[in-house]
């Protein structure tokens, strides 16, 4: 790891939809160059901090700080500069249906820089070089498997060569393979150009390989942070649960349950 | 007592939501403009290629489904004035009413009314499909604004092609008229050349024309604005590419209907 200085601090953030608060007050740090894994159940709120993280959703309260400078206070046009610098990979990969796979990743150079075409060719051949997509430029991303799908959302999130990279839930949805595959290049691209991965994932076999800091979130909150290791002494029973993967257990028995459904004690 | 809290209520409601959506296109308008018309302006360019091809599927892709129903409208339109005119033996006139309706009225309605099936439910489609796949997302992501590059051509595109396309049907409708007229109603082809250039000003070819700018801005409108209304997932997606259509063909007509009761007193 080496370097331990933070590259996003989050103070105190807050963020719902309506009434609802699903992030309820988080604190936490991100050092640069590491692998932060923040794991939870489905409904835990780790979209929604996903979102806020990469300004797609504003925060009631609360501010994110990166590099230094507080996103959420930001001019739109502040945003746009600090985002050429990040890069997201979504669930589903959001390719532009419309467009060729090679477009899709020489998309942010052509709108955010002046390089010649012939430069942004070659840059974008590189970039799916490294996803291991070479010569699949011209294809349509209907035209791909959803693995590679999501290998070239990967490339596109890297084109402008980003400090900070999103992945929502990178082996969702693929075979035990693919996703292994998926999380090897997650590592890859963290060790060869020293990026700051920020990951959001319920899987556990992908924390096991890719985690250097994981961040347990459930109902909005922040149940343990740190390394996998010191997560699973912590003894927090949802972490127990979580990692042993262990159903919520039934409250009542049977003639509690029959009781709610017809309304008789 | 309870219906009349419920029915005070669901007025109430109704009428938010109608002035948060007032909002929420405002918004859209406003920005729109910006990225139209204030951001090349600075320098921020415009994707013209992308207008262009948005232009030839809104205009040129349109022209033969428009060019044929405007046809067939001239005729029927030359056909049902002589049911009437005949009596009179004023078959002459036929000339007069077609070319005015056709242009004052039919020929842009025709057209709008057919783009929105066309192309404003692709709008719609198009953006709604973007959203719910979180291609939208992706645009921000990586600080492009969707406006920038997903609107403000295809508003510019559709801007430039309604009154391109109505002013061709124009010509094909008063065509059709002109057929039918001299084929199967038995009108004079001079005559009927004669009448119709008697009958037309350039009021009536302004009027036409600005009716279908306002056609365009609407239909366009209707579209993104429905487009990024989509919520879940497919059947978001054509629950707001049918309430597009209905929306703007409504749109359509009370805009025709402002412009002709204004023209009518002008």
């Amino acid at each position: 790891m080496g370097n331990t200085q933070p590259i996003i601090v989050v103070e105190d953030l807050v963020a719902g939809y309506g009434d609802r608060i699903v992030l309820d007050h988080l604190n936490f740090t991100v050092r640069r160059g590491e692998i932060f894994v923040i794991l939870g159940g489905s409904g835990s709120g780790k979209t929604t901090l996903l979102r806020c993280l990469v300004g797609l959703k504003k925060p009631i309260s609360g501010r994110i700080l990166i590099n230094g400078e507080d996103f959420t206070a930001m001019s739109d046009e502040e945003q746009i500069e600090l985002r050429k610098r990040m890069g997201m990979s979504f669930q589903g990969s959001a390719l532009l249906t419309s467009i060729s796979v090679g477009e899709n990743v020489a998309l942010p150079l052509r709108e955010h820089t002046k390089l010649e075409e012939s430069t942004i060719d070659i840059m974008t051949k590189i970039k799916l070089e490294l996803v291991e997509l070479g010569g699949f430029e011209d294809y349509l991303p209907s035209e791909l498997s959803g693995g590679m799908r999501k290998r070239a959302g990967i490339a596109r999130a890297m084109a402008m060569d980003p400090e900070i990279i999103f992945y929502d839930e990178p082996s969702a949805g693929l075979d035990p393979i693919v996703a292994a595959g998926v999380d090897a290049l997650i590592r890859k691209m963290q060790e060869t150009f020293g990026l700051t991965s920020i990951v959001v994932t319920h899987e556990m076999e992908s924390v096991k390989l890719i985690a250097d800091t994981v961040c347990m979130l459930e109902s909005g909150q922040i149940v343990a942070i740190g390394s996998l290791e010191e997560l699973e002494r912590s003894g927090h029973p949802y972490v127990h649960q979580f990692l042993a993967r262990q159903p919520d257990a039934e409250e009542g028995g049977d003639s509690s349950y029959a009781r709610s459904l017809t309304g008789i004690d | 007592m309870n219906v009349m809290i419920a029915l005070a209520g669901r007025i109430g409601r109704s009428t938010l939501n109608a002035l948060a959506a007032c909002a929420r296109v405002s918004v859209l308008m406003v920005e729109t403009i910006f990225w139209l018309v204030v951001a090349p302006i600075r320098g921020k360019g415009l994707r013209t290629k992308s207008a262009v091809e948005s232009f030839v599927e809104f205009g040129v892709r349109s022209l033969p489904i428009v060019g044929m129903i405007c046809f067939l409208v001239g005729v029927i339109l030359a056909l049902q004035s002589s049911y009437t005119l005949e009596k009179w033996g004023a078959n002459r006139f036929i000339a007069t009413l077609v070319a005015v309706s056709a242009l004052r009225e039919m020929a842009p309605l025709m057209t709008a009314v057919l783009i929105t099936g066309r192309c404003g439910s692709a709008i719609t489609a198009e953006i709604a499909t973007m959203k719910v796949n979180e291609e939208i997302d992706a645009l921000e992501v990586m600080g492009l604004n969707p406006i920038k590059y997903l609107v403000a051509p295809k508003f510019l595109a559709m801007l430039v092609a309604v009154p391109c396309v109505t002013v061709i049907a124009m010509f094909i409708m008063v065509f059709g008229g002109y057929l039918a007229s001299i084929v199967v109603v038995g009108v004079q082809s001079s005559i009927y050349i004669e009448e119709t250039i008697r009958a037309l000003t350039e009021k009536d070819l302004v009027i036409g024309l600005t009716k279908s700018l306002f056609f365009g801005i609407a239909i366009c409108w209707v579209g993104v604005f429905r487009g990024f209304q989509v919520e879940g997932g497919a059947e978001g997606v054509g629950l707001q590419t049918t309430s597009s259509v209905v929306t703007s063909i409504f749109l359509i007509i009370i805009i025709d209907l402002v412009f002709t009761v204004l023209f009518y007193f002008l």
